[in-house]
């Protein structure tokens, strides 16, 4: 399998504290395509430093992360906005769509900034939304829909442009049982169909129970890197 | 850019009170200020026309001595030449001949000095329209035995005197002999400028040359101009053309209100700027409020790859569009507004008082159409320099810890 990821002596040192926080250490780590990887680890131990260093969101201070044949660790500033629009998709545990767009815009708001043509975008919208179970409401706006809803929709929004991987920190969190499953059920059916790369940073075990590799960080280093078999649901 | 145009517009409706308030505070700073500035205009303006056109013209041509010693003996040689020649000129609309000197007007119990203006009533009405501004009486048109005179109101109510009275002129002859004449008031005139109705009185140029014992004494040709804006260039070739003779143009005559005028006119555009700047204080911290608000999405859009200059551009484009309704909706009210009141005019309270100073206690505002266009680039110069720093603000912000704030 094609490697999307690797990372290599990838460390970040918070040095704004009194004490220096060693946020990552040396972390070597490959993802492969079409893996569905949950990052488990305690409060502080390095899950959302590193989402966000691969993710391009932030720069480490040692170390590569080869995305692609590239090193983001090394781009600049301008190039990263670019690179991260066109490679990587992201789910926030808050939701996070655009209030201000519906349902179907905002779906189409990264190829929109990718400036594919009109015609496409709608489609992969449409299609999109309704993988997602929300062919319903194309035209509703983020407020008026439920929290399970909206993340769907920011689920649909993050695979719509087929990034290379998408990054999902604990999108489940604020969640109910059976809205945390159902989106569960759609993300793995979209890792399947898509094949696209998945990676979550979560405490929830639901979404651990559903990973086929689970990557535990303590303490900013990687403690275990353990791969499953899971069951087809 | 249309995305980014129909994001701005949503985005400004998001908190819809808000937007009203601030609109609403641009739509009233530009009517308080066009107000303003268009009653202080029109003031102006007023005095301007009721100087030009009733007391000073464009230009005027005296003998040189004439200006320290307004007395008959100091008449332009060849006056009424002079001003037959002016009128061929097609710069010039009208030159009219006086024959004007100091001298004391007596009522039975009062008298008080006063400048006496010799006119030809023909052309004096077609010069400063003196005709129209008989309020009482009639304009030249009686044919007694005793002479007309023409006095302003001011100036009977300080000699008890009114249409009818019988008055007396004492002025000096082209001798310098001192001389008296009965004239009986046939009218009194009224014009803004209190001072000038109680010092000047008009007799017609054919009795006093009469008795100053010259048919055709000229001391003064008062001009009005085509183009009034050429008065200084013209004056200077009249200059030229008569060497023996003193042209002075309005601003010479009136440097007082040739220099208000010119401040006016300064100080007016900077009055505006300086309310538009004060509304742009406000619309900064609005969009400054809708930014603190906005973090986490606006770090989600960076964090999903919206550049960082088309974010800034979405800030200014609300902060333009604000400014593009708030100013279009106060301009086009304040055009409406002006209109109006133009037409109906305004009146000063205690205006009376004002009239002592030249003012009219009825304003009529105006405002010339150029200069809502001038203040509509005002508008969105101070609204694109406002959204500056709150899109600066906007820009600065690290997508990975803004997509996490509360």
């Amino acid at each position: 399998m094609k490697t999307v990821i690797k990372t290599t002596d990838l460390s970040k040192v918070y040095t704004e504290t009194a004490v220096p926080v060693h946020a990552l250490k040396n972390v070597n780590i490959e993802f492969k395509e079409g893996e569905f990887t949950a990052i488990v680890g305690p409060s502080g131990s390095g899950k959302t430093t590193f989402l966000n260093v691969i993710g391009g969101l932030d720069k480490p201070t040692g170390g590569h992360v080869v995305i692609d044949g590239v090193d983001i660790a090394t781009m600049k500033e301008s190039k990263l906005f670019d690179f991260r629009m066109r490679h990587i998709g992201f789910v926030f545990q808050a939701y996070n769509l655009i209030p201000v767009l519906t349902a179907i815009e905002n779906v189409s708001f990264i190829m929109l900034l990718q400036n594919r043509p009109k015609a496409e975008m709608e489609n992969r919208a449409k299609e999109m939304l309704e993988q997602v179970g929300l062919s319903d409401k194309l035209d509703v706006r983020p407020s008026k829909l439920s929290g399970g809803q909206q993340q769907r929709v920011a689920v649909a929004r993050a695979l719509a442009s087929k990034p290379d991987f998408v990054l999902a920190d604990e999108p489940t969190a604020n969640l109910d049982t059976e809205s945390a499953f159902n989106l569960l059920d759609i993300m793995a059916k979209l890792n399947k169909e898509e094949n696209i790369t998945l990676i979550f940073s979560t405490h929830d075990h639901r979404v651990i129970e559903r990973a086929r590799r689970v990557i535990t960080l303590v303490d900013g280093a990687v403690a275990s890197d353990e791969h499953f078999e899971r069951a087809e649901r | 850019m249309k995305t980014l145009i129909k994001i701005s517009w949503r985005n400004i409706w998001r908190n819809r009170s808000r937007t009203i308030v601030i609109i609403t505070a641009i739509i009233l700073g530009l009517m308080g200020g066009i107000f303003s500035a268009a009653m202080r205009l029109a003031m102006e303006q007023q005095q301007f026309e009721d100087t030009i056109d009733n007391q000073v013209s464009h230009i005027q041509i005296h003998h040189p001595e004439f200006i320290a010693n307004p007395e008959a003996q100091y008449r332009i040689p060849g006056g009424n030449e002079i001003a037959k020649e002016l009128k061929e000129r097609e710069d010039i609309t009208v030159a009219s001949p006086r024959m004007v000197t100091d001298g004391m007007i007596s009522s039975a119990n009062m008298n008080s000095g006063v400048r006496i203006k010799g006119v030809d009533p023909v052309i004096e009405s077609k010069t400063t329209g003196l005709d129209q501004l008989i309020v009482d009486g009639e304009y030249f048109t009686a044919e007694g035995r005793i002479p007309s005179i023409l006095i302003g109101r001011a100036l009977a109510n300080d000699l008890n005197a009114g249409v009818g009275s019988r008055l007396v002129l004492t002025f000096q002859d082209i001798e310098g002999e001192m001389i008296s004449s009965s004239f009986r008031v046939e009218g009194l005139y009224k014009i803004t400028a209190r001072r000038f109705e109680e010092r000047t009185v008009f007799v017609k140029s054919s009795v006093i040359n009469e008795l100053i014992g010259e048919e055709n004494a000229v001391t003064e040709i008062a001009i009005f101009l085509e183009e009034p804006d050429n008065y200084r260039s013209i004056s200077r070739d009249i200059s030229e053309i008569y060497p023996e003779t003193k042209v002075r143009h309005w601003a010479d005559l009136e440097p007082s209100l040739y220099y208000s005028l010119e401040v006016l006119n300064e100080s007016l555009i900077w009055i505006l700027i300086i309310i538009i700047m004060a509304v742009s204080f406000g619309l900064l911290n609005t969009i400054l409020m809708s930014i603190l608000e906005r973090v986490r999405e606006l770090g989600v859009l960076l964090a999903i790859g919206m550049k960082r200059a088309r974010v800034f551009s979405m800030i200014v484009i609300e902060t333009t569009i604000i400014s593009i309704i708030g100013g279009a909706t106060g301009l086009v009210l304040s055009w409406i507004m002006i209109n109006i009141l133009g037409n109906t005019g305004v009146n000063i309270p205690g205006g009376e008082g004002l009239e002592e100073f030249g003012y009219a206690s009825v304003l009529y505002p105006r405002i010339e159409t150029s200069f809502y266009f001038e203040i509509a680039v005002v508008i969105v110069i101070f609204a694109i320099l406002a959204s500056i720093y709150p899109a600066w603000k906007a820009i600065r912000l690290q997508p990975a810890e803004a997509v996490r704030q509360e």
